[in-house]
């Protein structure tokens, strides 16, 4: 079996500094593989290098067996769509206009929107719960918001790979919620995933597979069960914390162990 | 269809039917006035019986038509290209003028001009190589000063201020062919003829229907390379084919008209604001924007209030477009939005 994605032996630098060392692991079909990993550990720029944003300075990235930079912008579009939350704004585009946009790459039509198309951005924001953010403005969404927006519009790409930069922060719960369960049925139904999460209990609970990133090394990977635990918040997050597992899923009960900051510290903040 | 599409389209629709009835408004205008004003009556009979009058007749169609369409065909021009410029550089304030192109183009042209035997087809290539290379080197400058929107308005006027300098010093240097410079510099439609159409049409239309049609992969593209290549767009050639497209088109009208500045500016913004901000509405109502403001500043020039000399066309669009370029920076300063 081909998988969806070969990441093998990924090396970035910006110029003196290694963001991401030698990163080796594949994902397959249908499965939802989580990037974890404290800010500044290399899950955007391993996220951003799959989605050709970045080109690696070595290593290789095969999808669906074939070099990630052998594709075409058009054949990846097809393949391959990102959630990179480093949206420009300042356009005054109305949402539905904005998820249209992942419309492109199917399209037939140079100029105008087919109705088929409109059906299929209703249908991604129907989905994240934010079909009445359809015509407002862009621009004036909370942050929340616009990150549904950005989902939507890269679940409009209709791509077998999905790639997603912390989509659910800035969301309250209910909508943390919908926007994994809809990333788990697009997984049932044969898409890969890819998603970045600083929520552990959550990306335990939804993914299938987990993999930390530490100072752009991979220092853990595989089931959650056998990821997430005291020894590992410990070392990568500098976290003292109890991790209890009970009943049959995989949600993690994360228990930290306060840590109290002596007044005498603050002084000139007071 | 959801409602915002009907009201976009609404909108097109009446923005598109008053520009049509400016417009016919200003072109019959534009065959009327001058130093021998003529009736609607007097033209349609010229028009139609052309051996009553053969002097009326000479001096509406090798004169006054030919102005007419040169300043309409420009006007569309420094429209469209507006647009994509705004779009290619990702900037609100930047328009032929103020990135220095046309300055660029015109500094081209005059080359062109000072070299003797050069057919006249020539003169829009040099003047293409003179806007590309200004307007590319505005960019490079912008990106180096990392100053945002702004700082690339103040690369503009840099460039184009030298531009400026060295046609200035090519107009000294070859004062007998003045005349012809100096047009460049204000602007003017005043020695308009058939021959330059006939040179313009075969540049300007292919450049302009190909970025028409490109509208929509612009609006991707005005989200950046990276965002646009994701999307499908093939955003490297994309960027690279319509700057080329738009200044050879641009660089064209330059040659015959000279430097017409914030026609490019005030254009697609004014169908921003009325319309919408989608490209596909933008670049063929800004088009027809332009065509209408230029002939309304060419008419202006004309007008009989004006007896003496002829006020270079250029002086009155930047009348125009200086409080609008002040409002627009006032407003929203580096903002796509209206």
């Amino acid at each position: 079996m081909v998988c969806s994605i070969v990441v093998s032996g990924v090396t970035v630098r910006f110029e003196s500094s290694v963001v991401l060392d030698g990163v080796i692991f594949s994902v397959n079909r249908g499965e939802v593989l989580g990037v974890l990993g404290p800010n500044g550990s290399g899950k955007t720029t391993l996220l951003r290098s799959i989605a050709r944003a970045i080109n690696p300075t070595s290593g290789e990235i095969l999808v669906f067996g074939r070099p990630a930079w052998d594709y075409t912008e058009e054949e990846y579009s097809k393949v391959v769509s990102a959630m990179l939350p480093n949206w420009p704004g300042g356009f005054s585009m109305k949402t539905y206009e904005i998820v249209l946009m992942g419309c492109r790459n199917r399209s037939r039509n140079f100029w105008w929107e087919e109705e088929e198309e409109l059906e299929v951005a209703k249908e991604a924001l129907q989905l994240l719960g934010a079909l009445d953010l359809f015509e407002r403005d862009f621009d004036k969404l909370s942050s929340g918001e616009q990150r549904k927006v950005l989902i939507a519009k890269s679940l409009a790409q209709r791509t077998n790979i999905i790639l997603l930069d912390e989509p659910v922060a800035y969301l309250d719960i209910k909508h943390k919620l919908e926007v994994m369960n809809v990333l788990r049925t697009l997984a049932e139904l044969g898409k890969t995933v890819v998603v970045s999460l600083h929520e552990l209990e959550l990306a335990s609970g939804y993914c299938d597979k987990l993999l930390v990133l530490n100072r752009g090394k991979i220092v853990a990977a595989g089931e959650p069960r056998s990821v997430i635990s005291e020894d590992l918040l410990r070392e990568v997050y500098g976290v003292e914390a109890e991790v209890k597992w009970d009943g049959d899923h995989n949600y993690p009960l994360i228990i930290p162990k306060t840590k109290k900051i002596p007044k005498e510290e603050i002084v000139c903040l007071r | 269809m959801p409602p915002h599409f009907k009201q976009k389209r609404l909108r097109f629709a009446a923005y598109l039917t008053t520009l049509i009835f400016f417009m016919s408004v200003a072109l019959i205008t534009s065959l009327m006035i001058g130093s021998f004003a003529l009736s609607p009556n007097e033209i349609l009979e010229i028009l139609f019986h052309p051996d009553k009058n053969p002097v009326a007749w000479s001096i509406v169609v090798n004169y006054r038509v030919p102005r007419m369409l040169l300043a309409s065909i420009t006007g569309f021009v420094l429209g469209v290209s507006g647009g994509v410029i705004q779009t290619l550089t990702r900037n609100p304030l930047a328009d032929p003028y103020i990135t220095g192109m046309s300055s660029g183009a015109a500094l081209g042209a005059a080359v062109a001009f000072v070299i003797p035997f050069l057919p006249i087809y020539a003169i829009p290539f040099f003047a293409f190589m003179g806007g590309v290379s200004t307007l590319l080197l505005c960019m490079l400058l912008a990106k180096k000063a990392n100053a945002g929107p702004i700082g690339f308005i103040l690369a503009g006027i840099a460039v184009g201020t030298f531009s400026s300098a060295l046609l200035m010093i090519i107009l000294a240097l070859v004062s007998e062919k003045a005349h012809g410079i100096l047009n460049w510099i204000y602007g003017s439609f005043s020695t308009s003829t058939w021959t330059e159409i006939k040179v313009a049409l075969p540049v300007v239309v292919p450049a302009t229907l190909y970025l028409l049609a490109k509208a929509r992969d612009l609006n991707l593209l005005l989200l950046g390379e990276e965002h646009a290549s994701q999307l499908g767009v093939r955003a490297k050639t994309l960027w690279r084919l319509t700057l080329v497209a738009s200044s050879l088109a641009v660089a064209t009208c330059v040659s015959f008209s000279g430097i017409i500045g914030f026609i490019g500016l005030m254009a697609p913004h004014m169908v921003r604001l009325l319309v919408s901000s989608d490209n596909r509405f933008v670049l063929p109502l800004a088009g027809l924007t332009g065509a209408l403001l230029m002939l309304l500043s060419d008419d202006l020039v004309r007008s009989p209030m004006n007896p003496i000399a002829e006020i270079p066309v250029g002086a009155v669009t930047s009348m125009m477009g200086v409080p609008f370029f002040v409002f627009l920076l006032l407003r929203r300063g580096s903002r796509f939005g209206m």
